[in-house]
């Protein structure tokens, strides 16, 4: 039942995917929000998923791939939810429903095993790290979308970027709020994953590879300067949008070649 | 009874003939009350704007309203009635329901999909509702149905179709372009430059999307002074608005300057360390008041009057595109209201028809009930709910045939073809306390034609033998129910 609640939550992500890019080029008003609901309905599923998965394996699915990009998707899903409704900004899933859709069929194809390593404290970690990844896919969003209004309103072009998506101070102050959320939630993590390592001493227990160490510490430092590109003031905004797209491509890249050299499973993403 | 539009607008009455035709909301109330008391309508509501001045009227006689009319507009242009024609158009039923949605919906405004038609839909209706005539409102059911869902189809319209979004004028398209900066425009700052008519129904626009803190700049200081007084705003001298630019967000420039006003390097003087955060400028002025190179600025955002007419026109163009389907929305609805309207027609009919099965079925029970004297209370209560169910049993079909060929547009034939059949034009005769001709039931029943109804032969006999159950022990009772069977079953087997 995991596997098919899985199944159903990519299935209705990806329609509110499609829904989201059908309304944009068709400009019609009403399908964001009956795309929200959509993801809603999904995270549903996908809780319950995530519910059945605890329940069978008696932990949370935070450690092994396939739980652990169950959960960042959902998580992700949830701040989507929470800035469409609170940011009034339901099109930003425009770019975040197509993620989450990744993320939740990667989990469900690499398969939603755990990996065996206990996880006691460990769990908060890595809890504290995927609001801090969700905060920059936040901004990543918010920040692709700024600098493309930017670039219309700049250029005197009013199509359907123009009209679809929100204004600059909604999609700019969306982003301000990602990093702000992500910042020291990730900055607990660091801080929490330091000390396990330095506290665990269960030799069966791997430590993370260095290479993984200077993608979370690198990952921190992206959302860091993101939000110092955000302080002073001339073009804040444009340079908080654009080291937000960088640095979240930047995290993704080097998350990808970090995993594809990885001969250790279970302790990372 | 026709519903019937006359009026003149904007495709038909040039705005010298409009502005005349035009009539005060306190004007409403003596025009329309006088067609109703008059005779000529029997329910009116009279809808004037700028654009159009319309009367709706529900009247027996359309050519009489229609005169009525005429004679009011043409004692207002002091002008013949005749020569009033070119001006004037008139539709009748389908037409002029249809009509009244489009013109709710903003499908027939100057502006398309403009939003206030709506509002003064509502406000002609409300006056007319509340004017009363000789005999009550002049508004009816039949205009009273019609405008309230001219209103609900003016909110499906805007709702469900494009027709009514973006900016159709210069002052909406720049605050949609201001919006789209700013998000809300609440508790933004604004400053206008020249206090011309423009500028002034932009800033009035801006207030009401929230704006506060106005700045008014323009060469006669006295000019600035009373345009910011009327807008709660701040008046500056000419000479400085460069320090003024610096505090706010958006600046509306319209003076009637021959040159820019403001140059880059005025702008940079202003700025020097560049705007801080975004700066939105609306530039409606020709020859235009500020150097295109100010919009290179970072965090400026400049449009001139063309910027402005291309956000119109997209507008425009997308709100024609959703014409068709706000149309067949208008159509859809109409067809609705169509079918309450033509309903109405077989109301009488319906009701004459159930009269006198009642007062058959009444007279029947009387007779037979006389009979059957020995039958205790209930038995006699159950012999009563029967002749009720059977009747209700037979006029069913009938009544939800006519009522569809009302719908369908077969209600004249169909109505005086029952009527005819169930002799239901000599009712009144009969309700004037004469006593009902019983023998006529049977005729009746033969003749009604009712075949694929709900009630048949078969299921007849069954009802009447699961009716019965009750009397077995009356044998006369019992004979005569099976009697009365016997005669429903012979009338519906005559008409098979």
């Amino acid at each position: 039942m995991i596997g098919v609640f899985h199944f159903g939550s990519v299935m209705l992500y990806g329609i509110a995917g499609a829904l989201l890019g059908f309304s944009f080029v068709r400009e019609t008003r009403q399908v964001p929000v009956i795309a929200c609901g959509i993801i809603a309905l999904g995270l549903c599923l996908h809780a319950i998923a995530l519910a059945e998965y605890t329940t069978e394996w008696a932990q949370l699915p935070l450690e092994g791939l396939g739980p652990s990009l169950s959960t960042l998707a959902f998580l992700t899903g949830v701040g989507l939810l929470i800035a469409a409704t609170l940011g009034q900004a339901s099109t930003v899933g425009l770019v975040l429903a197509p993620v989450i859709a990744v993320l939740t069929g990667t989990a469900a194809v690499v398969g939603l095993v755990p990996s065996g390593q206990s996880l006691n404290w460990f769990g908060l970690h890595i809890v504290f790290a995927f609001i801090g990844l969700v905060g920059l896919t936040i901004a990543f969003a918010a920040g692709l979308m700024y600098l493309m209004q930017f670039r219309e309103l700049k250029g005197k072009r009013f199509g359907a970027v123009f009209r679809f998506f929100p204004p600059l101070d909604t999609l700019d102050r969306l982003g301000q709020r990602g990093l702000l959320l992500g910042f020291p939630f990730l900055t607990l993590a660091l801080m929490l994953g330091l000390a396990w390592m330095s506290s665990t001493t269960n030799p069966s227990i791997p430590s993370p590879a260095p290479a993984k160490l200077v993608w979370a510490f690198m990952s921190w430092v992206v959302l860091l300067t993101a939000i110092m590109a955000r302080a002073g003031g001339g073009r804040r905004g444009e340079r908080g949008a654009f080291v937000s797209v960088v640095g979240f491509l930047v995290v993704v890249a080097v998350y990808l070649i970090v995993r594809a050299g990885a001969s250790q499973q279970g302790v990372f993403l | 009874m026709p519903i019937i539009v006359i009026g003149a607008n904007h495709r038909t009455a040039p705005i010298e003939v409009r502005e005349r035709f035009s009539m005060s909301q306190s004007e409403a109330p003596g025009v329309v009350s006088r067609l109703v008391d008059s005779g000529a309508a029997n329910e009116a509501v009279l809808l004037s704007t700028c654009n159009r001045t319309e009367l709706y009227v529900a009247a027996d006689d359309a050519q009489r309203a229609e005169a009525a009319f005429r004679g009011v507009l043409s004692h207002r242009l002091a002008v013949p009635t005749e020569s009033l024609s070119g001006f004037l158009y008139m539709h009748r039923d389908r037409a002029a329901v249809q009509h009244l949605f489009r013109v709710t919906a903003g499908l027939d405004s100057m502006v398309l999909g403009e939003p206030q038609i709506q509002g003064q839909v509502r406000e002609a209706y409300e006056v007319s509702r509340q004017t009363p005539g000789l005999t009550g409102s002049v508004v009816g059911p039949m205009l009273n149905r019609l405008f309230q869902t001219a209103l609900s189809v003016g909110g499906r319209v805007r709702t469900e179709t494009h027709v009514g979004l973006g900016a159709a004028s210069i002052s909406t398209a720049a605050v949609e372009l201001a919006k789209k900066i700013f998000g809300t425009l609440r508790g933004r700052r604004a400053l206008v430059m020249g206090a011309g008519e423009m500028s002034e129904v932009t800033l009035e626009l801006l207030c009401s999307e929230g704006v506060r803190g106005t700045i008014v700049t323009n060469r006669t200081f006295a000019r600035a002074v009373e345009m910011a007084g009327r807008w709660g705003g701040q008046a500056v001298p000419w000479d400085d608005f460069p320090r003024a630019i610096h505090g706010v967000d958006i600046v509306i420039c319209s003076t009637a300057a021959p040159h820019p006003v403001i140059t880059l390097e005025r702008f940079r003087k202003a700025m020097p360390k560049g705007a801080s955060r975004p700066l939105c400028i609306i530039d409606i002025a020709i020859p235009r008041d500020v150097e295109p190179l100010v919009g290179d600025e970072p965090n400026v955002f400049l449009y001139n009057i063309d910027d402005l007419r291309q956000v119109i026109d997209d507008s425009l163009e997308r709100r024609r595109s959703e014409v068709p389907r706000a149309d067949e929305i208008v159509a859809e609805v109409g067809e609705e209201y169509w079918n309450w309207y033509a309903g109405l027609a077989v109301v009488p009919t319906i009701r004459d028809l159930r009269e006198k099965g009642e007062v058959l079925r009444q007279g029947e029970l009387d007779r037979v009930m006389r009979r059957l004297s020995h039958l205790s209370a209930e038995d006699r209560s159950e012999v009563e709910a029967m002749t009720r169910s059977l009747l209700n049993k037979l006029l069913h079909t009938p009544t939800v045939r006519l009522r569809e060929a009302a719908g369908n547009g077969r209600g004249t034939a169909v109505l005086d073809s029952a009527r005819y059949l169930f002799e239901l034009d000599g009712l009144a005769e009969d309700d004037n306390g004469a006593e009902p001709d019983v023998s006529s039931l049977d005729t009746s029943n033969r003749d009604t034609g009712v075949t694929d109804g709900p009630v048949n032969s078969g299921s007849l006999s069954g009802a009447l033998e699961d009716r019965t159950g009750f009397a077995d022990k009356s044998a006369g009772s019992l004979a005569i129910l099976k009697e009365t069977a016997e005669v429903l079953e012979q009338s519906t087997m005559e008409t098979e």
